[in-house]
């Protein structure tokens, strides 16, 4: 099954325009289709099931009440939804963080974790020119994009997690955005 | 540690998207992309270039009772269909149906602002102000509406006093000190939306206030007010009422 297939953009801008529209019914068969996906993204990020149940609730809380601010010409809807989920998920780390700071443990079972692009992904022309050139990258910041991406840790955590120093950390992730976003432009 | 080449800037929005920044820093990047439409659109771009990353990770179906949670959160039961929740801002007749009645205007505006801020999911910490503009004769000219994240500022007559032809009321925002700032032409009959510069909107609080008054059409010609003023109100932040809803 894929939830989230890149042929399906132009459904998903429809059930999002609909769903600005005030239309419940688009929105549940949004939220059918997409949901996966971003529970995925929260789960991974928050490492907490409960924690990623009330986030997924809050995104979609959001995707309601802004679905009418989305503009398919800025943005692609699978974008606008996993960045959505992704700040709320950070926004909930930094929140949870704060509390425990100094717990380098956060990481603890992320940094080793490398999992493989799954069938649909393969199938994703932004995914595939993305990690044609992740792959171009020095491993090592490749490495540390992805753990960012899917952590949602801030330098500190990374660095304290993959055991460099915190300088190195910020030298590589620079290095390596400016290097995917030369890239991704030539590409 | 390395400098920042090309540029600090677009190196820090791309550092925001890939989520590797503290609270505070985040805050700052926020706060900009609210500010500037260039920054906005950057960090825009950065999302588009690494979102696709979300593809590596495997989809888990969520628990039943996520959905119900949400269906509760935001009544979905009770609805049916298509109603006009959203867009509320730009249903100019919901607007000017409120313009119209003058008594208790300023009740009702402050009643619509409350909706208006619950049905934010996060409010963000300036949401919106309001400024009852009011005449020499106690009655309400217009109310206006200041949504900070939008940059906008919607103007709904009450019941103004009519320009004479050949003259329109323009809006000033006065501050505590200096001369007053042009803000735009308003409508003594029709709810008008103004779009709001950065500076303009770096201006309004508690301490600034809002006056209009007759100029020719167009807009006084030397950038300050050359008519009589007709109402002032003061500005006033609608985050009071800010309590998160369930």
């Amino acid at each position: 099954m894929s939830p989230m297939p890149a042929e399906d953009r132009e459904t998903l801008e429809r059930l999002l325009g609909e769903t600005g529209a005030g239309d419940a019914k688009a929105f549940r068969t949004l939220y059918r289709l997409t949901s996966a996906r971003l529970f995925g993204v929260c789960l991974r990020m928050l490492r907490d099931r409960s924690e990623a149940e009330e986030v997924l609730q809050e995104t979609y809380a959001t995707v309601w009440r802004r679905a009418a601010s989305f503009d398919p010409t800025l943005a692609a809807p699978q974008t606008w939804l996993v960045t959505l989920a992704r700040n709320k998920a950070i926004d909930r780390l930094r929140q949870r963080r704060e509390a425990t700071l100094d717990d380098a443990s956060v990481l603890e079972g992320v940094v080793d974790e490398r999992p493989g692009p799954s069938a649909e992904a393969e199938a994703q022309d932004g995914y595939r020119r993305l990690h044609d050139c992740l792959d171009a990258l020095d491993p090592k910041h490749a490495n540390s994009v992805r753990e960012a991406f899917f952590s949602g840790a801030t330098y500190m955590e990374l660095a304290a997690g993959l055991q460099v120093p915190l300088g190195t950390m910020k030298s590589w992730i620079r290095r390596a955005l400016i290097q995917l976003r030369s890239c991704l432009e030539t590409g | 540690m390395m400098p920042l080449e090309p540029d600090d800037r677009e190196v820090r929005y791309a550092e925001y998207v890939l989520g590797v920044l503290d609270a505070r820093e985040r805050a700052a990047v926020e706060r900009e992309s609210a500010e500037r439409p260039a920054a906005a659109a950057a960090i825009a771009a950065w999302s588009q270039r690494l979102a696709p990353l979300a593809a590596e990770i495997a989809p888990v179906e969520p628990p039943e009772r996520v959905w119900d949670a949400i269906r509760r959160r935001l009544r979905l039961d009770e609805r049916t269909g298509v109603a006009p929740r959203t867009g509320l801002w730009e249903n100019l007749r919901f607007w000017h149906w409120l313009g119209l009645g003058s008594a208790g205007l300023a009740a009702t505006a402050a009643v619509v602002l409350l909706t208006l801020l619950l049905q934010r999911p996060t409010p963000p910490p300036i949401p919106y102000m309001a400024a009852t503009i009011v005449q020499p004769d106690h009655r309400i000219g217009w109310t206006a509406t200041m949504d900070i994240a939008q940059s906008r500022m919607i103007v709904i007559p009450g019941v103004p006093q009519r320009s004479s032809p050949g003259h329109a009321p323009e809006l000033w925002l006065v501050p505590k000190a200096g001369r007053p700032i042009p803000v735009g032409m308003i409508s003594d009959s029709a709810a008008v939306t103004i779009a709001l510069s950065p500076s303009l909107v770096a201006r309004l609080g508690p301490t600034a206030t809002l006056a209009v008054s007759i100029e020719p059409v167009g807009g006084s010609p030397t950038g300050r007010p050359t008519g009589p003023v007709i109402g002032t109100g003061a500005i006033g932040a609608a985050t009071a009422a800010a309590s998160r809803p369930a």
